[in-house]
C-alpha cells in the first residue's frame, strides 16, 4: 500500500498476543494445576509448570467423582439440542421463506419473541411447566395425567430447543438464495418437497453444520437450567457436577488440582470440537448477525 | 424479493407447527404463568393458592433487597458490558490487519466459546484465590489488598474479567466479519488523502462499524446478565454481604432454596420487564444515531 504502518501494525500485534495470551492463560494455569499434588498447591499456590501428577488426578476425576457419566449426560443433551434445533429449524424456515404464507410475519414474530427472554430469565415458570407439562391441557379442560420431564434428558434439551435463534439464522440463509432457483424447480416440475430435499438441503449444508456445532456448543455448556432441571448426580450435566464439586467440597480443604483436571476433562470435547470445526463455528456466529 | 412459486398451507402447518407448539408450551406458558403466579400467594409445597391482586408486587418493590440486586444488576450490565464489547473490538481492529499474528489469533480467540461460565468460573474463582491464588504475592506485600471473599469490590471485578473472557469469541467474530466486508475502496481513498492508519481505524473503520457494535451492544447487556449466573454461583455464590447477588441469582436462590414460588415469580417478570425495557431503551437511543447505509 502507499503508506508506511510498521508502527501500527507492531501495537495491532501486540494487542493480539495480549488478547491469545488473556484467553489461553487461565486453560494453561488450570491443566499445569491439575498435573500437581493437593498438598503443593496448597503450600506454594497455583502452577506455571508441568508437575507429575497429571494423570492420577484425571484418574481421579473418572475414578472419585461422577464426571464420566455426567459427561455422558452432555454428550446427549447437546446432540438433541442441536439435532432438534437443526431439524425444526429447517423446517420452520423453509416454511416461512417459500411457502408464501399469509401470516408468516406473525410467526415469525412469535418464534422470533423467544430470543429477547432466554430460559436462564424465566427458570422458575419454566420449571414448574417441564414438572407437569400436560398443565396447559389439563387447564384446556382434556383429560390428561400429569407428565414430569424434569431429571430426563428430553426434559434438559427441550427449552433449549423451543427457541428461536436457528429459525432466526436460517431464515436469513434462505433469503439468500436465488428465488429463480425454486422457480428452476418447479419448472422442471418439482413439488416444494422436492426443492427442498434436493436443491436446498444441499446448499444449506454448511449452514446447517454452523447451526448445528453452534447448538451443540451451547448445548453442552448451558448452567442454570440443567442445575435446576437435573434433581440427581446422575442426571446432571458434566459442567453442573463440575461446579457441584468445586462448590460442595465446603467442610474439607479444597481440593484445587482434582477441580482443574476435572474442569480440563470437561472442556476438552467442546474444545477439541471448536479446535476442528472453527471454520464452521465463525461463519455460525456469523450468520446470527446478517 | 420475489415470490416464491410454492403455495401449500397443509404442508406449511405440518412444517410450522412443531416450533410453534414447543415455543408455546416451554415459552409462552411459563412466561404467562410467571405472570399469573405473581397476583397468586402459592404454598411451597402444593395445596390452595389465593388471589392477592397486587400484594406480592407490594412486597417485592418494598424490599429493599430486591432494589438493590436490581441495582447490582444494572451496575453489573454496564460494568460488565462495556469491556467485553471494548476489548473485542480492539482485538478485532487489530485482527483486521492480515498480520501472521491474526490467523493465530482467529482460532484462539473463539476457544472460550467451548468453555461453559461455570466452568470457567471455577478456574477464576482458583486463580483469583486470595491465599493460593495469582494475586497472592500482592497480598504478601499488602495483607488484605485482594480479598474477593469479604471486599464486594473485588468480588465484582473477578466477576467482570471472567464475563469478559467468555465474551470474547462471539463479539469478536461479529466485529471482525463487519469490519472485512467493508470495501476497502474507503481505506484506499483515505490512504491517497494522506490519512495514516490510527486516522483510518478511527475515522473510516470504527464509524463503519456502527451498526455491528450496536448489535453487539444489545446483545450483550443481557448476555452478561445471563452468563453471570454460572459465574456467580462458582466464584461468589452471590457474596460477600449479597455484593454479587444480582436478580438472576436471587430469584434462582428465592424460588429453589427459598421455596417462595409467588415471590420469584413476581420477581421473574420485573426482571423480564427489565430486560425488555433495557432492550426497547437501546433500540430508540441508539437506532437513531447509527447509519446503516454504507
Amino acid at each position: 500500500m502507499i503508506e508506511t504502518r510498521t508502527s501500527f501494525d507492531r501495537i495491532c500485534m501486540g494487542i493480539l498476543w495480549l488478547g491469545i495470551l488473556f484467553i489461553l492463560a487461565p486453560l494453561w494455569i488450570a491443566l499445569m494445576t491439575a498435573s500437581h499434588s493437593a498438598v503443593d498447591v496448597m503450600r506454594s499456590g497455583l502452577a506455571w509448570y508441568p508437575g507429575p501428577h497429571l494423570v492420577e488426578n484425571v484418574i481421579r476425576v473418572f475414578t472419585d467423582t461422577r464426571i464420566p457419566v455426567q459427561m455422558f449426560n452432555s454428550l446427549v443433551v447437546a446432540l438433541m439440542t442441536a439435532v432438534g434445533i437443526c431439524i425444526l429449524s429447517f423446517c420452520t424456515a423453509f416454511a416461512l421463506v417459500f411457502l408464501n404464507l399469509r401470516f408468516g410475519w406473525l410467526v415469525f414474530a412469535t418464534i422470533f419473541g423467544t430470543i429477547l427472554l432466554p430460559v436462564d430469565i424465566r427458570v422458575v415458570p419454566t420449571y414448574q411447566v417441564m414438572s407437569n407439562i400436560m398443565e396447559p391441557f389439563a387447564a384446556l379442560g382434556l383429560p390428561v395425567s400429569q407428565i414430569s420431564l424434569v431429571n430426563t434428558h428430553i426434559g434438559l434439551a427441550l427449552p433449549a430447543i423451543a427457541h428461536g435463534t436457528g429459525t432466526f439464522m436460517l431464515r436469513q440463509f434462505f433469503r439468500t438464495v436465488p428465488m429463480d432457483l425454486a422457480r428452476a424447480a418447479r419448472m422442471d416440475g418439482a413439488g416444494a418437497l422436492r426443492f427442498m430435499w434436493d436443491v436446498l438441503l444441499p446448499l444449506s449444508r454448511p449452514a446447517l453444520a454452523a447451526l448445528f456445532v453452534l447448538m451443540f456448543l451451547g448445548g453442552w455448556t448451558n448452567y442454570l437450567w440443567p442445575l435446576v432441571a437435573s434433581s440427581t448426580a446422575d442426571m446432571q450435566t458434566a459442567v453442573v457436577g463440575l461446579a457441584r464439586l468445586a462448590t460442595d467440597g465446603d467442610s474439607r480443604a479444597p481440593d484445587f488440582p482434582l477441580m482443574m483436571a476435572a474442569a480440563s476433562t470437561v472442556s476438552l470435547i467442546p474444545l477439541t470440537l471448536i479446535a476442528v470445526l472453527q471454520r464452521f463455528l465463525v461463519r455460525g456466529m456469523a450468520l446470527t448477525e446478517k | 424479493m420475489t415470490q416464491s412459486p410454492f403455495r401449500s398451507r397443509p404442508m406449511a402447518l405440518l412444517f410450522l407447527s412443531p416450533l410453534i407448539l414447543l415455543t408455546a408450551l416451554f415459552f409462552y406458558w411459563p412466561v404467562a404463568e410467571a405472570i399469573r403466579w405473581s397476583f397468586f400467594l402459592e404454598q411451597p409445597f402444593g395445596g390452595e393458592s389465593t388471589f392477592v391482586g397486587f400484594a406480592n408486587f407490594r412486597r417485592v418493590l418494598s424490599d429493599p433487597e430486591f432494589w438493590k440486586s436490581l441495582k447490582l444488576t444494572g451496575i453489573f450490565m454496564v460494568t460488565a458490558s462495556v469491556p467485553a464489547v471494548l476489548v473485542p473490538l480492539m482485538l478485532a481492529m487489530a485482527a483486521d490487519r492480515g498480520l501472521r499474528t491474526s490467523r493465530i489469533a482467529r482460532n484462539v480467540l473463539v476457544w472460550p466459546k467451548g468453555v461453559a461460565g461455570a466452568s470457567i468460573g471455577v478456574i477464576f474463582g482458583f486463580i483469583f484465590n486470595p491465599f493460593v491464588g495469582i494475586l497472592t504475592p500482592l497480598n504478601q506485600l499488602w495483607p488484605g489488598i485482594w480479598s474477593p471473599g469479604t471486599d464486594g469490590v473485588d468480588a465484582f471485578i473477578t466477576l467482570i474479567v471472567a464475563n469478559l473472557w467468555n465474551g470474547i469469541p462471539f463479539n469478536f467474530v461479529i466485529l471482525l466479519a463487519g469490519l472485512q466486508a467493508l470495501p476497502d475502496t474507503y481505506a484506499k481513498a483515505a490512504a491517497l488523502d494522506g490519512a495514516g492508519p490510527w486516522r483510518q481505524a478511527l475515522d473510516i473503520r470504527l464509524p463503519l462499524l456502527a451498526p455491528q457494535l450496536f448489535f453487539v451492544l444489545v446483545l450483550e447487556f443481557t448476555e452478561s446478565i445471563i452468563n453471570a449466573f454460572g459465574l456467580i454461583d462458582t466464584m461468589t455464590r452471590g457474596g460477600p454481604g449479597g455484593a454479587t447477588t444480582l436478580l438472576v441469582y436471587k430469584i434462582y436462590a428465592d424460588g429453589f432454596k427459598g421455596y417462595d414460588l409467588s415471590g420469584a415469580s413476581t420477581q421473574t417478570v420485573l426482571l423480564m420487564i427489565f430486560v425488555l425495557l433495557i432492550a426497547a431503551a437501546q433500540f430508540l437511543l441508539m437506532e437513531r444515531r447509527v447509519k446503516y447505509e454504507r
